[in-house]
């Protein structure tokens, strides 16, 4: 996308510079309006834009969980045993997490997830509308008042990762973090058994 | 004024039928159309299909109205401008409403 | 009539007060084009104080400058004056001192209106100032999202000077929104058919026209959470029905074309100047207008792009994603037609070229991390980073100021009727260009390494220290760029040599004016034969002057201009207009006195503020009019017209359709409203509805399409018997049975302040209450003015204007009574 962006701006600028340059004849309307508006304005740039949509959407559908059930179910999504439901309610200052594996268990500010498998976090919040981020795993979803949002992450190996809040929440916005555990599959169960805090 | 809401014609019902596949979307999803099954796909895809369908039929008629010698306008540049802003209005809807035939059903992260 | 003896016979009649004191009294669109365009840059320094403030700040980690509470003011501040103070004024400032010059008339339509606009922006703007000053600014970022800045988090009064401030401000766009519509579709000089307009005056009109539809939703909700946080009632509260959603929505269906209202302007800048600078016309005019156009409607098909990551479903993003990615279509056509322009023509490097080069390199790249940010994967990691902030000032700065900048060195001879000497701005704009990138490619930069927007500090260990200072120091240098601009502007409009006319030896006929241009600009309106009216006709400004034109004949004392037929641009009507007066100065402080009263909840002020507004409003319209026929005018050349009040389109009906145009466009997002919380908000449906009733869904709205229709029998009065009372009295009689039945259906809601539900009603049905009520004014006016004698068959343009009125009350008020009633009948 980058070197695309450099090409058409590289491209922009050498026709505006050239315009001083040159010293040739004027062209006409009707030529130039062929040349700059019909071939430039529009099929150049309606080609470039229409393949970048199509490309863009694809991969959105492709980063999305399991939903559509039904007639719709997904293409390319992975619905399946292995998903692990979480879900995390955010407030001013702190994120609460819980886990359908283990319903007593609740964490303040650490996540903990199974390394390897995808991971369903059910987002939301008490007070005023934050947002889920946990950079090196996904894009950010937002928790907004009275409703549930649902992000897909997967952690490909077992680490901390490190969570923010992406929506401007008040005074406290900068210090609002939270740190992701990836747990490999042995300790994940310990943490699902009640082993492990 | 008649001449320039004849400009303005086609891309306001690209608006107006823009915002009403939105609002479709939005009411299919919350009323569960893509679980009802209806010739080999789901309620929701044939709505959405068809709104986009009608919309595109209404501006291929804009266009051919504005063609036609009967609504032909008084000058040579309305004439035109509204011919053009009536290819925006049927390129907009080709544009923005084809995510109706091929993304999935209500998913997302939502 | 010599020239000179017809200059000073005009100047007598038109120019203002001499001294300070015309300020106040001044209703000259020259005036206060510059008292605009003073004022916004006024502001543009403030907000660029706290843009340095904030990029101070941020120069270091742990930087212990400013706490998390005041760099809160500071960036919500900075973006608040940067939108709403700075850039909108600029536009309204730049297009009021330009356009009738560049149309070839007197004035805009409405002298007073611009007036009242103006005192409403420099009133509305000084309550902000006032809460920057102590302290107590708003502080929940520019686009002010609830819950946060509902009255639960946020119970400080900051929040009530952004919403009751910015609204405030908003009145003067939509009045400079409505003036210009009107003055671009019928003020013109004749001959000037549509496609002989000056191009800046197509993107003028279709700016305005995005005002008044785009400002209406942030109106709206600004309404709503001010109701919220003052009265309790929840439509942003999620356990009582509301939805912090609909904020966003109605804040982005008003954000998103605001980027396009401000850009607009701009580019019709850019497409006047290039031309003028290359030694030929604009490439494509047409193509030019159609995509101005075109941006303007796609625009409004984009605000969810700054939802993406509110979990609306991916079909919708997908809706939202194409459209962002067409958007960029029209705005490639137009910067190829641009360059295709330069490329036919001989372009010459002068300082306003400078400043248009600058424009393309930045908004070229703001364009394209444009696009990329409309990829919704893309989005999920940049949105709230700094990469989004450094692409909204690629787009904001590249695509408004300095197509600004270079507006300015290109009309300052203008306006000062002097020439530049220093090489200063030279000088100024390489600053600008290298400290604008410095800063702002550094935070593409650290945005991408993940440093959010909106944090008052980072930690040395995340490494970004170095980049924010590159930063920071780039940004001290556009600073001193800026201030040179502003060093070079004062020493040329007080000490500068005197320059000759048409210095650039452009096309547009605010060059055949004077500079500076008289208050009356023209002694005679030109009979425009082509696009560019002064290319081909050196000798014009000269028999302008000479009063070879329209109106060159000044024999009364009466401001005199004249209207054409929107298409073909053939004269069809004479305009007087209204003389110096300070109406519109008291008439806004007094609309500041209602603002002021809600902000500091001395409500018993409230109504006896809206009554002064409207006693005010009746004064301002009484003071029009005749109570004799004039019969035909002579408007020179053998032309001889009626009076605008003669007619039944008078410009005031022209307004009203404007106004209303707005104002529909306010009540159909209360509607979304009502039925986006209906289907999409938790918490409904709520415990009861309102118990649906026949009785009263059958008078309120029989009553109100009568009082429609009895006004329409009141103009056939008038016209064949010169009798429009009966009619009137009977559609006065009407409009009160529709009031008292929206009164009735108030006294039915249940408790507003238990359910989004009940609040929403509650809202719709004072809406319509209100516009019952200022139907009833209206024609109670109408009737005043019948017995007095101000109307005849001839002189009927009120009754027309009433007619709008009643119209569009018959209209919502069915449709709110449907609406309120529906949802009864359905359960
Ligand atoms: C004079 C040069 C300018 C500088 C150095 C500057 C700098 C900044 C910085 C550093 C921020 C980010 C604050 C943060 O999120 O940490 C910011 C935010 C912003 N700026 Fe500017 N800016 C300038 C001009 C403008 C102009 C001309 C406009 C609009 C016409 C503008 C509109 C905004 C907006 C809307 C925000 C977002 C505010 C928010 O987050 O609520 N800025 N600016
Ligand atoms: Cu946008």
């Amino acid at each position: 996308m980058l070197a695309g962006a450099a090409a058409i701006l590289a491209l922009v600028l050498g026709l505006l510079l050239a315009a001083f340059r040159r010293r040739g004849t004027a062209s006409d309307e009707a030529a130039g309006v062929k040349v700059w508006i019909i071939g430039l304005g529009f099929v150049f740039s309606m080609s470039v834009l229409a393949a970048l949509t199509v490309y863009g959407l694809f991969a959105g559908q492709r980063l999305m969980p399991g939903a559509g059930a039904g007639v719709e179910a997904g293409v390319g999504t992975r619905v399946g045993a292995d998903v692990v439901s979480v879900s995390a309610e955010a407030r001013q200052w702190s994120w609460r997490f819980a886990y359908d594996d283990r319903p007593d268990h609740i964490t303040d500010d650490v996540l903990h997830i199974p390394a390897g498998r995808p991971v369903d976090v059910a987002i939301t919040t008490t007070d005023v509308v934050h947002s889920f981020w946990v950079p090196r795993l996904a894009g950010k979803l937002d928790a907004i008042p009275g409703h549930v949002n649902t992000l897909r992450i997967e952690a490909d190996t077992p680490g901390t990762y490190q969570g923010l809040t992406a929506e401007y929440n008040g005074p406290g916005y900068r210090a609002h973090v939270f740190t992701v555990e990836a747990h490999d599959a042995q300790s994940w169960d310990a943490f699902v058994a009640g082993d492990r805090q | 004024m008649k001449d320039v809401l004849r400009i303005l014609l086609a891309p306001l019902l690209w608006l107006a039928s823009f915002s009403a596949t939105y609002g479709l979307h939005g009411i299919g999803c919350a009323l569960g159309w893509p679980e009802i099954a209806l010739w080999g796909a789901s309620v929701f895809r044939v709505a959405l299909l068809t709104a986009w369908l009608v919309a595109i039929l209404i501006q291929v008629a804009i266009l051919i109205v504005l063609h036609s010698d009967r609504f032909r306008a008084a000058s040579a540049f309305t004439q035109w401008a509204s011919l053009a802003t009536a290819w925006v209005g049927l390129v907009a809807v080709l544009w923005t409403v084809y995510p109706v035939a091929v993304i999935t059903a209500c998913g997302g992260n939502g | 009539m010599t020239a000179l003896r017809r200059h000073r016979k005009l100047s007598a009649i038109w120019s203002s007060e001499p001294g300070f004191r015309g300020w106040f009294s001044s209703v000259n669109h020259s005036d206060l084009g510059r008292m605009f365009l003073v004022t916004a840059f006024f502001f543009f320094l403030v907000g660029g104080v706290l843009a340095m403030l904030i990029r101070a700040q941020l120069a270091t980690p742990h930087s212990a400058f400013a706490d998390a509470g005041a760099f809160a003011q500071f960036f919500t501040m900075h973006g608040t004056i940067m939108m709403f103070l700075f850039a909108i004024p600029t536009f309204e400032g730049l297009a009021i001192y330009l356009l009738p010059k560049m149309l070839g008339t007197r004035d805009l339509a409405f002298p007073r209106l611009t007036a009242y606009g103006y005192w409403c922006y420099a009133f509305g703007g000084s309550m902000l100032l006032v809460a920057l000053v102590f302290g107590i600014a708003p502080d929940g970022g520019w686009f002010m999202y609830p819950p946060l800045t509902g009255p639960l988090h946020s119970p400080g009064i900051n929040t009530d000077f952004w919403l009751i401030g910015i609204t405030f401000v908003e009145i003067s766009a939509i009045c400079a929104a409505v003036e210009l519509c009107v003055s671009i579709l019928k003020y013109r000089a004749p001959g000037m058919s549509l496609d002989k307009m000056p191009i800046f005056a197509w993107y003028a009109l279709v700016t305005a026209l995005m005002i008044l539809t785009g400002f209406p939703p942030l109106i709206l909700g600004s309404v709503l959470l001010e109701l919220e946080r003052a009265f309790g009632l929840p439509f942003f509260q999620a356990d009582l029905g509301g939805d912090s959603l609909l904020w966003q929505h109605l804040f982005w269906l008003f954000g998103h074309p605001e980027v396009y209202i401000i850009f607009l302007p701009a580019a019709g800048v850019i497409s006047t100047i290039i031309p003028v600078m290359a030694r030929t016309t604009l490439l494509g005019y047409g193509w030019i207008v159609a995509s101005a156009v075109a941006l303007a409607f796609l625009s409004f098909g984009l605000w969810v792009h700054h939802m993406f990551t509110t979990g609306i479903p991916l079909m919708g993003l997908a809706f939202f994603s194409a459209a962002s990615t067409l958007v960029a279509v029209p705005t490639g056509v137009q910067v190829f037609a641009w360059i295709g322009t330069l490329w036919k023509g001989r372009p010459e490097m002068h300082l306003p070229m400078l400043h248009i080069f600058g424009f393309f390199f930045t908004f070229v790249i703001g364009g394209l991390t444009g696009v990329m940010v409309a990829v919704v994967p893309f989005d999920w990691q940049a949105h709230d980073t700094a990469f989004i902030t450094a692409h909204l000032h690629y787009v904001l700065f590249g695509g408004f100021v300095f197509p600004i900048l270079a507006g300015i060195y290109y009309w300052l001879p203008l306006v000062s009727g002097r020439k530049r000497f220093f090489r200063l701005g030279e000088v100024a704009f390489a600053l600008i260009f290298l400290g604008f990138h410095g800063t702002f490619l550094a935070m593409h930069w650290v945005g991408l390494m993940g440093q959010r927007r909106r944090i008052e500090t980072y930690d040395a260990e995340t490494g970004w220290g170095a980049i924010n200072l590159i930063s920071s120091i780039s940004s001290f240098i556009m600073a001193i760029g800026l201030a040179m601009v502003l060093i070079d502007v004062l020493i040329h409009a007080f000490v500068a040599v005197r320059g000759g006319r048409n210095p650039w030896k452009a096309g547009t006929l605010e060059w055949a004016s004077m500079s500076p241009p008289p208050a009356y600009n023209f002694a005679s309106l030109p009979h425009v034969t082509s696009r560019d009216a002064f290319h081909g006709d050196p000798g014009l400004a000269n028999r302008l002057a000479k009063g070879e034109g329209y109106l060159g004949d000044p024999q009364s004392a009466r401001r005199e201009t004249l209207t054409v037929d929107i298409a073909t641009g053939d004269p069809d009507f004479m305009v007087i207009y209204p003389g110096n007066t300070r109406l519109p100065i008291l008439m806004a402080a007094v609309t500041g006195l209602f603002f002021l009263s809600i902000l500091i909840k001395l409500y018993w002020l409230t109504p006896l503020a809206l009554a002064g507004v409207a006693a005010l409003a009746l004064v301002w319209v009484w003071r029009l009019g005749a109570r004799t026929d004039a019969g035909p005018q002579d408007a020179g050349r053998g032309v001889t017209l009626a009076l605008a009040g003669e007619t039944e389109k008078s410009p005031g009906w022209w307004g009203s359709v404007f106004l209303l145009v707005a104002n529909a466009t306010f009540f159909g997002s209360l509607l979304f409203g009502y039925a986006f919380l209906w289907t999409v908000a938790p918490g409904w449906p709520p415990q009861d509805w309102l118990a649906p009733s026949l009785v009263e869904l059958g008078i309120g709205g029989a009553a109100a399409l009568t009082s429609a229709l009895a006004m329409r029998l009141a103009i056939r009065g008038n016209r064949h018997r010169a009798r429009p009372l009966p009619g009137l009295a009977f559609a006065l009689t009407a409009t009160l049975v529709t009031a008292v039945t929206f009164a009735m259906l108030l006294s039915r809601v249940p408790p507003p302040d238990g359910h989004a539900y009940a609040a929403t009603l509650f809202v719709l049905g004072s809406y319509a209450l209100c516009h019952a009520l200022i139907a009833g004014l209206m024609l109670a006016f109408a009737i005043a003015r019948a017995r007095r004698g101000y109307t005849s068959p001839a002189r009927q343009a009120e009754f027309h204007i009433v007619s709008l009125w009643t119209d569009y009350l018959a209209v919502i008020a069915t449709l709110s009574l449907l609406a309120a009633h529906l949802p009864g009948f359905l359960a």
